[in-house]
């Protein structure tokens, strides 16, 4: 087997034997969207300019909650040095890290969409919307997933994650907003916001590949 | 072509923090098959010449060959001929022995992997409990895991910090047999216990504040002695 799948196989395996992380996540989103649902006037208003706002600041905090965590296990119990002893590229630990958080997130993304179209009353599991959900989440996954290898106290790291992550993800944000109000045939103006999705998506994964080995180095 | 009888050579190994230097130019060579001990007080370096052996830590200077693959150049061909050993298990403690082992095997991509590791398990004593998470089993288990996890891809050489921690008189014993007589193995391993290192030792490296103070050789149980070269 490719090592790795090796490393997604047992990301994924870890990741359902201990959920609670992911479920706590999950649970927030959906208190919080359920909490949107009563704030807004559904009959009055009509609520799909506010949608992708909505939806992007949910997957924003349950990604930063989930993948804050990536290396946590491997910081904790010194596997990070073993997996570095194999013989696999660094690289490959970054990406099977990122495939997995993309795994998770993407499954928690889906029943968001699905109760999101409930409670707001709007189709939102469209081919269109879907495919920059997908986008949105590789970018901002590779960004948190390096950025969770910084600091080997979980204290640094949690002061650090937020400092680091949210600013650098504003970009992002604003295009997946804009990319998604397009997607939900919203009027957007003529920017290519998906384009510069895709780009702050290629440059985060580009970013992540390169720095992951120093980052990591001692 | 004759095939090297050197397992590990240093040249000038080096490794600074911040202008200061952990290990300074470290030089030696030891043979194939010899088992020796890196001794020295805490903080002299040990750790960290063996992570810089290792390839975990990158030198500041200086080169070093393991099992003819260079340290620098080579790294990832270097890492299938060497097994780690530290005084911290590297373990999953939420998969049990066996997907630990399992998980080991295919990074390696090591050959008929269920019977190797059905093998190191019953080697080290965990054959009843493979199926255990390793997170409820004894910190003594979990350093006979990790040794089972060192020994899985066959390495030529072992690096061990203080291999004996957390293990008890059965545990150091497997060790004895798996690691520290086996003959086909090279060790290098960093201890404290300088009376029960020469039990099994052909030689004894002694680190003093990152320098290699002193190199000597004890008579072989091979034809051909083990060397440990100094620097000059």
């Amino acid at each position: 087997m490719n090592p790795m799948l090796t490393l997604i196989r047992k990301d994924l395996q870890l990741t359902w034997r201990d959920r609670s992380n992911w479920l706590s996540a999950l649970s927030f989103a959906c208190i919080s969207l359920l909490i949107y649902s009563f704030a807004f006037d559904l009959v009055a208003t009509d609520l799909k300019p506010l949608l992708p706002g909505v939806l992007w600041t949910t997957f924003l905090f349950v990604g930063v909650f989930a993948s804050s965590q990536s290396f946590q296990r491997e910081w904790d119990s010194d596997v990070l040095d073993a997996l570095m002893l194999a013989p696999i590229s660094p690289t490959a630990i970054y990406l099977g890290k990122v495939l997995t958080n993309v795994i998770s997130l993407l499954a928690i993304e889906l029943v968001l969409l699905l109760l999101s179209t409930m409670l707001f009353d709007t189709a939102l599991l469209t081919a269109e919307l879907i495919l920059v959900v997908v986008i949105g989440t590789i970018g901002y996954i590779s960004l948190t997933t390096l950025l969770s290898t910084l600091g080997t106290r979980a204290r640094a790291r949690s002061m650090l994650f937020p400092v680091l992550a949210l600013p650098l993800l504003i970009p992002l944000l604003i295009a997946g907003v804009r990319a998604s109000s397009a997607a939900m045939d919203e009027p957007i103006g003529s920017a290519p916001w998906i384009l510069l999705l895709t780009v702050f998506a290629i440059w985060s994964t580009a970013s992540g590949l390169l720095l992951f080995p120093l980052a990591v180095k001692r | 072509m004759v095939e090297s009888t050197v397992a590990i050579e240093t040249n000038g190994l080096t490794k600074r923090y911040s202008g200061i230097e952990v290990i300074s130019a470290a030089t030696f060579s030891l043979p194939k098959g010899s088992k020796t001990a890196l001794i020295g007080p805490n903080g002299s370096g040990k750790t960290t010449l063996l992570g810089m052996l290792s390839s975990l830590i990158t030198p500041s200077a200086g080169e070093a060959t393991l099992a003819g693959h260079s340290l620098t150049a080579n790294s990832q061909s270097l890492r299938r001929e060497i097994g780690v050993l530290a005084h911290r298990p590297m373990i999953y403690e939420e998969l049990s022995p066996f997907e630990n082992l399992q998980f080991f095997a295919r990074l390696y991509e090591i050959d008929e992997q269920d019977s190797r590791i059905e093998d190191l398990l019953r080697a080290v004593g965990l054959w009843q409990r493979r199926q255990a998470p390793a997170q409820i089993l004894s910190r003594g288990y979990h350093q006979r895991l990790a040794l089972a996890r060192a020994l899985l891809h066959r390495p030529q050489i072992l690096l061990l910090d203080e291999p004996e921690t957390g293990l008890d008189p059965e545990g150091i014993r497997l060790l004895d047999e798996l690691v520290l007589r086996a003959p086909d193995i090279t060790v290098l391993a960093a201890t404290h216990l300088i009376e029960r290192a020469s039990s099994w030792s052909d030689g004894v490296l002694r680190l003093e504040r990152g320098r290699i103070v002193e190199a000597t050789a004890k008579p072989s149980k091979t034809d051909a002695p083990p060397k440990i070269e100094a620097p000059a």
